[in-house]
């Protein structure tokens, strides 16, 4: 089912489970149409996949739609050196988002910690030949040899795929790029920092405003960063923006130029039940992603997912459980660093199933009318092409079933971080470190 | 009193990532060092309101009954959670007592020194605030002499406002956070002014091991003093980023840091 959209990237050096650190991926994100994928990995490199389109012909097959092959490779950011802070900048793609297209070109933001780019994909399957003056190989023609004049004339060639950076929007951040979100606008985009929200124009990169600036006037009063921001699918003016705290604001730009104060604040108060050490760390937002309708918001702390109804800021309406079998193990987790991971979330096409990933190679789809949830593996071993994903079940107590995994013995190496969900289809794309695995439901399973 | 030992993990393994937040490629990440330094507030919460019950535990040396009562509502309003940290006897909290190197006056405030006995009384205070009861910070500040003469200690409000008066006071020390704490804990090891909490004296007092401990801060003191130098550089290098994980109550914070655990993290680095 997904082998062939594998990720072509995988080291085959001879220590078989040796993963080289560039070849990690870090975002993953579907156009608007679903038609490409893009990846972005630790190294900069940002890999295009491109779904095949089927000629379905007369045949009514359902569900036999195109596998994603590698479509352009390229760098889009190098490492970087910070003189005057002495820093070297990450080349790590933090996210990639595709512009809404307008022409038969592909648009698509990408950036690092501190510098987002603007790249257009085109693509070219003709050449002019014929010119008078230089031959085929480009080499200047001895004007003697020209006897006669004629006109180029462009004839095909084999596919190419250019990729040229277009804009640079750079200097624009103090502290580190987690979300560029592209505006409904189609003009517009904003990108956030640990402390700033800025928004800029995609045609001009020497100047962006700054649309949210919670830096304190003395930073020892630092109490919460935003940790992710995105536009509203529909309204040009809202955005919301997650927090460490784990509130989410939903700000309006037609109040006022800076959007310090929000226009609603979304938090839900802590069970001082569960109070911890860790609570704080536990309750910090990962990831915000509005629902494709705009009216929901969904959010990943590390131990659940919630849904908030942007009508009610007092609480989300729903809350599912990834991990909550590892609110016990905290204390390891925050020693191994496994508590600062930061998970995304993503809603379907229709809004009525979420999906997020967790350890051991493990993700979590619930479905909301249902409120009930599933695990699911994408691991490679188990994964043969055409197989049919099989649910998993964490041993927490009770009857314990074959194939049931316990606790103890989740490989939190094994973490999937980041996913897509296509715009329009049941197809999901999983980076499981330096895998890409790409699922497709197959509605009726009688036709495979 | 496992609740200190895993405390006092919990601070050691928040220092650790602190350091190697610096070193790390990419350069300083804001937020994680944030929920560090959060989680090592936390711990330092925690700690103190140990080192009181611990006093409590002491009571017959050196203070009043009444401690007990404190120690237990502390206990109440501040419970930890469980966590499956493993539970040793605390024999790490000594380690506490390596700030009296020449083992006098024990009954200083561990928060701050010298010159800011008013902040760190008043943040004490307002931690104490948040974990104990009004009564229970009047008596054990009392217990205090140095700071007494500084501080009226009679109602929170006063403390509040000490706290207010002192925070700008420690936030503008904060800007120069290593190098400052730095120099008190070379001071300290100088004076033999330890920053030592009663209750943490108190609680070693409690520890068969104390003797040995003792033997062992004036080699920690001095192993304090050589690696701030050179851990303050390190911080100073990376300007404002490193200030923003301190808060300006993390002033004292930053001394329980530095100078407690900073004998299990300089022993692991």
């Amino acid at each position: 089912m997904g082998e062939d959209g594998e990720n072509t990237k995988i080291n085959h050096s001879f220590l078989r489970d040796y993963v080289t650190e560039a070849d990690v991926i870090s975002t993953v994100e579907f156009n608007q149409t679903g038609d490409l994928l893009a990846t972005g990995d630790k190294g900069g490199r940002v890999v295009i996949f491109q779904r095949e389109t089927e000629s379905k012909g007369e045949s009514e097959e359902l569900g036999e739609s195109g596998e994603y092959n590698v479509y352009s490779t390229f760098q889009s950011h190098e490492p970087d050196f910070d003189y005057l802070k002495s820093l070297e900048i990450e080349e790590k793609i933090n996210k990639i988002r595709w512009l809404p297209q307008q022409n038969a070109a592909h648009f698509l933001l990408s950036t690092n910690d501190k510098t987002i780019k603007l790249w257009k994909v085109s693509e070219r399957d003709k050449r002019p030949e014929g010119y008078n003056l230089k031959d085929e190989e480009g080499r200047i023609k001895d004007i003697s040899t020209v006897t006669s004049l004629r006109v180029p004339v462009l004839k095909p060639t084999d596919l190419m795929v250019e990729v040229r950076p277009r804009r640079i929007f750079a200097n624009g951040h103090t502290y580190h790029v987690n979300s560029i979100s592209v505006n409904s606008d189609g003009e517009t985009y904003l990108s956030a920092d640990d402390l700033r929200v800025n928004m800029w124009h995609l045609d001009i990169t020497d100047r962006s405003f700054n649309i949210v600036d919670i830096k304190p006037a003395n930073m020892e009063d630092l109490t919460e960063v935003i940790t992710a921001a995105e536009f509203h699918p529909q309204h040009c003016h809202l955005f919301v923006y997650s927090s460490s705290k784990g509130t989410l604001r939903l700000c309006d730009m037609r109040d006022s130029a800076l959007c310090d104060k929000h226009s609603k604040i979304f938090e839900e108060p802590e069970d001082p039940g569960n109070r911890s050490f860790f609570s704080e760390i536990i309750s910090s937002v990962s990831d915000v992603k509005f629902s494709h309708s705009g009216r929901y918001l969904l959010t990943r702390d590390y131990l659940t997912v919630k849904v908030w109804d942007l009508n009610m800021e007092k609480g989300p309406v729903e809350t599912y459980q990834v991990h909550e079998y590892l609110r016990s193990k905290l204390c390891s987790l925050y020693e191994n660093d496994c508590i600062f991971d930061k998970f995304e979330c993503v809603w379907n096409s229709t809004d009525s199933v979420i999906m997020t990933g967790a350890y051991n190679s493990f993700f979590r789809m619930f479905d909301r009318e249902t409120g009930r949830g599933v695990t699911l593996e994408a691991w490679r071993e188990s994964s043969k092409p055409r197989a049919v994903l099989r649910t998993r079940r964490i041993y927490t107590g009770g009857r314990r079933r074959r194939g049931d995994v316990g606790v103890d013995s989740l490989d939190f190496t094994k973490k999937i971080l980041h996913m897509a969900w296509h715009p329009a289809e049941n197809i999901i794309a999983i980076a499981a470190t330096n895998n890409l695995y790409i699922f497709q439901d197959r509605v009726n399973a009688e036709n495979m | 009193m496992e609740y200190k030992v895993e405390a006092h993990r919990i601070m050691s393994i928040s220092l650790g990532k602190i350091y190697n937040s610096r070193v790390q490629r990419g350069g300083i990440k804001l937020h994680k060092n944030l929920l560090v330094s959060l989680v090592l507030r936390s711990a330092r919460q925690v700690y103190l309101s140990e080192y009181y019950s611990g006093a409590c535990l002491n009571a017959q040396n050196e203070r009043e009954g009444n401690e007990w009562d404190i120690t237990d509502s502390e206990r109440e309003k501040f419970p930890p959670s469980a966590t499956e940290c493993d539970r040793v006897e605390s024999t790490e909290e000594p380690q506490q007592s390596e700030q009296s190197e020449k083992g006098r006056d024990y009954r200083e405030n561990d928060d701050e020194v010298k010159s800011d006995q008013a902040d760190s009384t008043s943040t004490l205070q307002q931690e104490q605030n948040q974990n104990s009861s009004l009564d229970s910070v009047a008596k054990v500040s009392s217990e205090t002499p140095p700071e007494t003469s500084n501080e009226p200690k009679e109602s929170p409000s006063d403390s509040a406002v000490a706290e207010s008066d002192s925070t700008p006071e420690a936030n503008g020390e904060s800007h120069q956070p290593p190098k400052t704490q730095r120099k008190r804990s070379a001071e300290e090891s100088e004076s033999g002014d330890s920053p030592q909490k009663r209750t943490k004296v108190a609680s070693s007092n409690a520890e068969e091991s104390e003797e040995a401990e003792e033997m062992d801060t004036s080699n920690v003191s001095n192993l304090i003093t050589i690696f701030g130098s050179s851990f303050s550089g390190l911080l100073s290098k990376d300007g404002a980023k490193p200030e923003a994980e301190d808060s300006g109550q993390i002033c004292c914070d930053q001394m329980l840091k530095n100078l407690n655990p900073w004998s299990t993290a300089i022993v692991a680095f």
